[in-house]
């Protein structure tokens, strides 16, 4: 398909407030399908990802040098302001005009006590679209109580079903959910909003709440509670219409390949790919129910055929039989050893002007035509000028009195 | 007519499992979605688990909870009639969704290119495990094989036991909701534009997006970062994040800096009230804990407090109490407990909808967000095997009823 070269989001404007990951992706999502987002940072109130120190390269004293950043916030504009300057109000005021949309996700009320609430912004443009996101909500008992990903994922009952059976619940422990999940709610909506403006004229304020799209994750475990008073829980690998279905042992340190066999016909196959042993054809694993009846057996024995081989052969040997399996793949295998991954252009190097040439995420969702361009994120307060300037109008002697009156800190 | 962010579009989906709650999300929002299933059901209607643990297609919990507020009409798309019916369904509409093996709509003449020549504006939102490209377009998989290849499993679960998936079908769930995007981004494109397009999912790459601090440990520091049970381990610091209590589990962690101190504060008295040792008292100041100079020994002998603290009291009490004292705890809510959490009850997020056939009414999560202009939720319970037949063939596309008989007896639907 014909890259046209525009980008499906040309033209929109969008105000970022978005703290740490919930909303920094949200608007993220955005600006790599083309609107021009301008994100307001404070030099005395760095966000959370400017202080970031998990990697190596990302020192005390620079905001520049943090690639977690980088990945919350490519092809974005970075303004710096300080809110609680007597004249910030100026700045605000000229961004709400010039916006279509505000992103933000402070706890609830936050925005009220900064004097930028919706009712606010929409006197000052009365059609915007404004997103609080949050892990509660705007509204009901626990709206001024904060939280992050963990609290959205725990209430919503998500980490209760995830782990062993005779054990407590567990999570990934550096890959979060809640917070990449609900940015696509956030954008989802704001682009809807957009259409119904473009459509009616008609603002609108949006309320997202991670514990409400987490908790719409699990709605058939919910459903199960209601219709069948069964209360699930954790289950390991284990579902009831498959096995073998699991995570098993091959060579090499903590190497794993998962496999999953539905029907009856995938049983024969995966039977025929290990050779047909002669415990395939004992009754206690004929028949779905069977297998499952007998799966700490059947786990077993599936273990001591996969020992003998690399993940990797065993996804390929599955495959090739029609049986579905893949390599459980760490980081390392998704940079270095994923030819699908690199098909896709997962990770597209960008230069930048601080951390250097690195791989940055695409949108794993590719629209054929008006394709993502992504761009490397901005260095603290790199756009101030240009957005005064060029995107609100300001003439520069107001740019420089201002700026000498410390407003953009 | 509801009134959603976008009522008055329509959705043709052809999805099954790794694809339904995109139609979903976009019929919350309004849009009118038709299922077309083959005749018989979508095959994923045999999913558990059912109503009474009765296998049947009309009774399947997982069809039901993503499927709500979807017209269903069946369709064998296979048959040159089926082709033409859809065809004529397709020109009226705004978006097609499908999770069939890619080239499957090509090889029936229902490709991007074949919908397009007929209805240039077509949006075909197509949501696979790999995507539509080549060397793994055609990799047989399922919820875990694709949560494997996309490095999550891999960082989650206990170390002494093999990698553990997460709640069901997490990763369809993040996938059908990047599809959503994808959907809507184009859809405001087209509408200025009146330009069309294909929207390409990989599930896998959709997942794998999530693994932000583990990919930059890999690129940066060439360092792998392992499953550790209900340990955290975001940056370089290991906290727990999961702990037992006296009837269930309680999430909270030891966070530095002033974000962390009141809810440090009020736990660490709250511990000193309950007569335990509590070694958090030689924290002088809160304000200024710095949770990374914090040394492996100090930090066991934390967590050690205030796990035994945490035994000592229920889910309600650190649910209710915890809060009065500003502890910054959750608890990791079973499925019933979300359904009688009283901040959701409160929010209206439940939608009670009715199954007539069954006799029944289920308690449905209502939204996925809330709007104050618009009207952005789930009315209706998920359709019976094609329950609108008549009403799309016959009063819209203009069949009689003889007409949509014969059709039925050839299993066109």
């Amino acid at each position: 398909m014909k890259n046209t070269g525009k980008q499906a989001l040309d033209g929109v404007k969008v105000l970022d407030f978005g703290w740490a990951f919930l909303g920094a992706l949200s608007g993220r999502h955005l600006a790599d399908h083309g609107a021009q987002v301008v994100r307001i940072e404070s030099r005395a109130r760095l966000g959370p990802a400017r202080v970031d120190r998990q990697v190596s390269i990302s020192t005390a004293n620079n905001p520049d040098d943090k690639p977690l950043f980088t990945y919350l916030n490519t092809s974005k504009y970075s303004i710096t302001l300080d809110l609680k300057h007597p004249r910030a109000k100026e700045v605000i005021t000229r961004l709400i005009h010039w916006a279509d949309v505000v992103v933000e996700n402070f706890t609830p009320g936050t925005m009220r006590k900064l004097g930028l609430s919706y009712e606010y912004m929409s006197k000052i443009n009365p059609d915007i679209i404004m997103v609080g996101a949050s892990v509660y909500g705007q509204t009901g008992p626990l709206a001024r109580e904060w939280g992050v990903d963990g609290t959205g994922n725990s209430l919503s009952g998500r980490y209760y079903l995830a782990g062993w059976p005779d054990r407590g619940p567990v999570m990934p422990t550096s890959v979060l959910y809640g917070d990449v999940v609900t940015p696509y709610f956030v954008s989802s909506a704001v682009v809807a909003a957009l259409d119904y403006k473009r459509r009616t004229g008609k603002g609108q304020y949006i309320d997202v709440s991670m514990l409400e799209v987490c908790a719409n994750q699990i709605a058939p475990v919910i459903l199960d509670w209601e219709a069948n008073a069964r209360l699930q829980t954790r289950t390991g690998n284990r579902i009831s219409y498959a096995a073998p279905h699991g995570v098993f042992p091959c060579i090499g340190d903590d190497r794993w390949c998962a496999i999953a066999v539905f029907t009856n016909e995938e049983w024969q196959a995966f039977c025929h790919v290990i050779g047909d042993p002669p415990w395939t054809k004992e009754q206690r694993f004929a028949t779905l129910k069977s297998r499952k009846e007998n799966e700490d057996e059947l786990e077993k024995l599936v273990a001591e055929w996969t020992r003998k081989y690399s993940a990797e052969e065993i996804m390929q040997i599955m495959q090739e039989a029609a049986v579905a399996a893949g390599v459980v793949q760490n980081s390392q295998d998704l940079v270095e050893h994923d030819p699908q991954l690199e098909e896709r252009g997962f990770l597209v190097p960008l230069k930048h002007p601080v951390i250097g040439v690195f791989g940055h995420p695409t949108p794993p969702y590719k629209l054929l035509k008006t394709k993502a361009g992504v761009r490397t994120s901005p260095c603290l307060g790199e756009h101030t000028e240009y957005v005064c300037t060029q995107l609100l109008g300001m003439s520069d002697e107001e740019f420089l009195e201002l700026f000498q009156e410390k407003v953009f800190e | 007519m509801a009134n959603g962010l976008l009522s008055g579009f329509r959705a043709l989906d052809l999805t099954d499992e790794k694809g339904f709650a995109c139609g979903k999300i976009l019929a919350s929002l309004g849009v009118d979605v038709i299922k077309i299933e083959k005749p018989g059901g979508d095959p994923a209607r045999n999913i558990p688990p059912f109503y009474q643990d009765i296998p049947d297609p009309e009774k399947s919990l997982y069809w039901f909870a993503f499927n709500s507020d979807k017209q269903s009409i069946t369709l064998n798309l296979e048959t040159s009639q089926g082709h033409d019916l859809f065809m004529k369904l397709m020109k009226k509409s705004d978006f097609v969704l499908e999770s069939f093996p890619p080239d499957y709509m090509d090889r029936l003449g229902l490709g991007y290119e074949a919908l397009s020549r007929v209805n240039p504006k077509i949006i075909m939102t197509s949501i696979t495990p790999f995507g539509q490209k080549a060397p793994y377009n055609h990799y047989k998989s399922c919820e875990l094989v694709v949560a494997a290849m996309s490095g999550v499993l891999e960082t989650t679960g206990d170390p002494d036991r093999p990698p553990v998936k997460e709640s069901p079908n997490s990763v369809y769930f993040q996938a059908n909701a990047a599809a959503a995007l994808g959907t809507v981004i184009s859809h405001y494109h087209r509408e200025i534009t009146g330009e069309g397009q294909q929207v390409d999912v990989s599930i896998q790459e959709c997942a794998a997006s999530r693994n932000i601090n583990s990919l930059l440990s890999w690129l940066f520091d060439k360092r792998l970062i392992k499953r550790s049970g209900a340990i955290n381990l975001l940056g370089r610091i290991r906290s727990r994040w999961i702990w037992p209590c006296k009837d269930g589990y309680i999430y909270w962690y030891l966070l530095g800096g002033q974000l962390g101190a009141s809810s440090n504060r009020a736990l660490s008295k709250w511990i000193d009230e309950d007569g335990m040792e509590n070694p958090l008292r030689q924290v002088a100041n809160w304000d200024e804990f710095d949770r990374a100079a914090l040394t492996e020994e100090t930090n066991d002998a934390f967590e050690e407090a205030i796990g035994k603290f945490f035994l000592r009291h229920t889910k309600k009490e650190i649910a209710e109490e915890g809060l009065k004292r500003g502890i910054n705890a959750a608890v990791v809510n079973n499925p019933a407990d979300v359904l009688a959490n009283r901040h959701l009850a409160v929010r209206n997020f439940w939608a009670d909808l009715g199954y007539p056939e069954l006799g029944i009414t289920l308690t449905h999560p209502k939204h996925f967000f809330l709007c104050n202009g618009t009207e952005n939720y789930v009315r209706r319970r998920a359709p019976l095997i094609g329950e609108d037949n008549d009403e799309i063939y016959g009063k819209e596309l203009g069949l009689s009823s003889r007409e949509i008989a014969v059709l039925k007896e050839t299993n066109v639907i």
